[in-house]
């Protein structure tokens, strides 16, 4: 399987679930943004998890099918067009050679992912595909996809996404009557974030923690893969000694000298030296990860083990999906 | 270009935070100090020697240790506690029990021939102005010291090395160079660190390493890793061409 990028959108690279055995080396996570919607496409081809997708951010780009072609999308940046029609999201999608796919504007969020059963296929780096730009390796040749580059599948396709594969064709379909529905592993509220407070919440007098937890705050301009600076009311310190520095994670919230937010994102450093006030809840990065300059957000305080229990949930569920997954495709 | 040297590690109780529902931070000491350092190091060697189900990796920091996992390895784990919060702190204490009696770390020493000044170290005169030093009396007081790998952070690779002679102490620069060369051996207040791929950077360049720094075709892609023991030895121009020309072969063939 195999396509050709007509056009290339603001920012396309090559995913997969990150790196994460190199981080006392300083090499950062990446992978994608919002892995949940990473996970569920690969899910809706029968690929495994870790299989590389492209993100892509916002829309504006197309590409080719050179081959026949098994994909799925999901995500919020997008939604993909063929000859006019809008293709359903989380759902396998059959096309012949030849056909042309645009990614036309969603205006809810910021990333899509495209999978394509077997995975796109790139070189390992250091256990992953990921792309990471600042150094330019992982992904397709350490940079972000352009016009005419060639990006191939597979080679190999499971059992699953083979099965996938013959039913569209013997019944001549863009796509199957199922899909996973990726609203119901997302809370209702999209724009409250869900916090662990951190180690250094202390260093914060209370009016400053109580505004943290009660004010909206901005994404600005200056956000991208590596970190969202939001604008909000400063944050005012009690301690003032330095933080020596230490492992940060996506997910993290610092507070700068000025007393601004920097929540980090998946090509942050693996270090920091800025006190954190806090640390986003894992099954609500997916939502942080749609955010766009200009979005607004508040935050909401659990407990640590809450935290802990809802990402075991979410995993479950994830879980789950595979099984019904190879469950209604084991019985064809 | 290696050799060992042993040091010895002393044990305090653990302090243990949350850093996500994926990873939790051991916290040593506040200063740093070579001894706190070494306790770490040997630390996270025991710890990696000595793995619980589910440990992903570690981050050493100065005076941290950041251990990763994968939550649902860990729920299923045999260890005692009621989330995997506990369950990972439980492994931590019986590691720090060990460390009493194991106290010693095996810490490695590399020297990094550097080229000083010139092109390859444009501000080797502002550190020996900033600090009422001639340049070559810079490179004697650099190359004499012993530097101890704090950690490796900012970009992959880029290791922060304190030891420095408090005589060769230079600020930052007021405006980052937008372009600082892969190689690049800087000073920074009190510490010296070497740039392993070219990126932006404030500290203060004194000369350039031909070793590649961050290789990621080499096993430990980073040729530095928190703990190592460092020397520099000047060589010249013809000696680092030479050197790099080396360099470039191990890669390439």
């Amino acid at each position: 399987m195999k396509i050709t990028i007509i056009k290339p959108g603001l920012l396309s690279t090559v995913q997969d679930m990150g790196r994460y055995r190199y981080l006392s080396q300083a090499v950062p996570v990446s992978g994608a943004m919002d892995e949940l919607a990473h996970r569920l496409a690969n899910k809706a081809v029968g690929n495994d998890d870790h299989c590389a997708t492209i993100e892509f951010t916002y829309a504006d780009a197309s590409f080719k099918a050179e081959t026949s072609i098994l994909i799925s999308y999901s995500g919020d940046g997008a939604f993909l067009v063929y000859q006019g029609e809008l293709m359903p999201a989380e759902k396998p999608l059959f096309f012949s050679a030849g056909s042309v796919i645009k990614l036309i504007s969603n205006p809810i969020g910021a990333r899509t992912y495209l999978a394509v059963a077997g995975g796109w296929n790139v070189p390992d780096v250091m256990e992953s595909k990921s792309t990471y730009l600042t150094a330019g390796f992982g992904g397709y040749k350490g940079r972000a996809l352009q016009k005419a580059d060639v990006l191939v599948g597979g080679p190999n396709l499971n059992e699953i996404s083979n099965k996938i594969l013959k039913q569209l064709v013997e019944r001549s379909l863009i796509y199957p009557n199922w899909c996973i529905s990726r609203n119901s592993l997302l809370p209702v509220k999209k724009r409250e974030i869900r916090v662990v407070l951190a180690n250094e919440i202390c260093w914060f007098d209370a009016t400053s923690i109580l505004s943290f937890l009660t004010n909206a705050y901005t994404v600005n301009l200056r956000s991208n893969r590596m970190g969202y600076q939001l604008t909000g009311k400063p944050l005012v310190r009690k301690v003032t000694k330095e933080l020596l520095s230490t492992a940060v994670t996506p997910g993290t919230i610092q507070v700068t000298g000025s007393g601004d937010l920097v929540m980090l994102m998946a090509d942050c450093q693996t270090t920091g030296g800025y006190p954190r006030i806090a640390q986003v809840a894992a099954v609500d990065l997916p939502l942080c990860a749609q955010l766009k300059p200009g979005d607004t957000i508040e935050f909401a305080e659990i407990s640590r083990d809450e935290a802990e229990e809802l990402y075991l949930e979410r995993e479950h569920d994830l879980l789950l999906i595979t099984k019904v997954i190879n469950l209604k495709y084991t019985q064809i | 270009m290696i050799k060992e040297e042993r040091y010895s590690g002393t044990n305090i109780p653990l302090k243990i935070y949350g850093l996500s529902e994926k990873s939790l931070t051991v916290t040593f000491g506040t200063s740093i100090d070579n001894d706190l350092l070494d306790l770490i190091t040997g630390f996270n060697q025991l710890l990696l020697e000595n793995p619980f189900s589910g440990l992903i990796t570690t981050v050493p920091a100065y005076t941290t240790l950041t251990v990763f996992y994968d939550p649902l390895t860990v729920k299923l784990s045999d260890l005692p506690g009621e989330n995997c919060f506990e369950k990972v702190s439980e492994h931590l204490n019986k590691i720090a029990a060990i460390i009493i009696e194991k106290s010693n770390v095996i810490a490695h020493h590399l020297v990094i021939p550097v080229c000083y000044g010139g092109n390859f170290g444009q501000d080797l005169l502002t550190v020996a102005k900033t600090n009422n030093l001639t340049e070559t009396e810079v490179i004697d007081i650099h190359t004499a010291g012993q530097y101890t790998v704090f950690m490796i952070g900012f970009v992959p690779g880029f290791a922060y090395m304190g030891g420095m002679d408090n005589r060769l102490s230079t600020p930052r620069k007021e405006l980052p160079a937008a372009k600082i060369p892969a190689g690049s051996v800087g000073i920074a207040g009190n510490q010296t660190g070497i740039y392993p791929m070219e990126t932006p950077g404030g500290w203060q360049i004194i000369g350039q390493t031909p070793l590649k720094m961050f290789d990621v075709n080499r096993k430990q892609p980073s040729l530095l890793k928190s703990g190592d023991r460092v020397s520099f030895k000047a060589v010249d121009q013809e000696e680092f061409n030479a050197m790099l020309k080396q360099e470039y072969e191990n890669h390439y063939h």
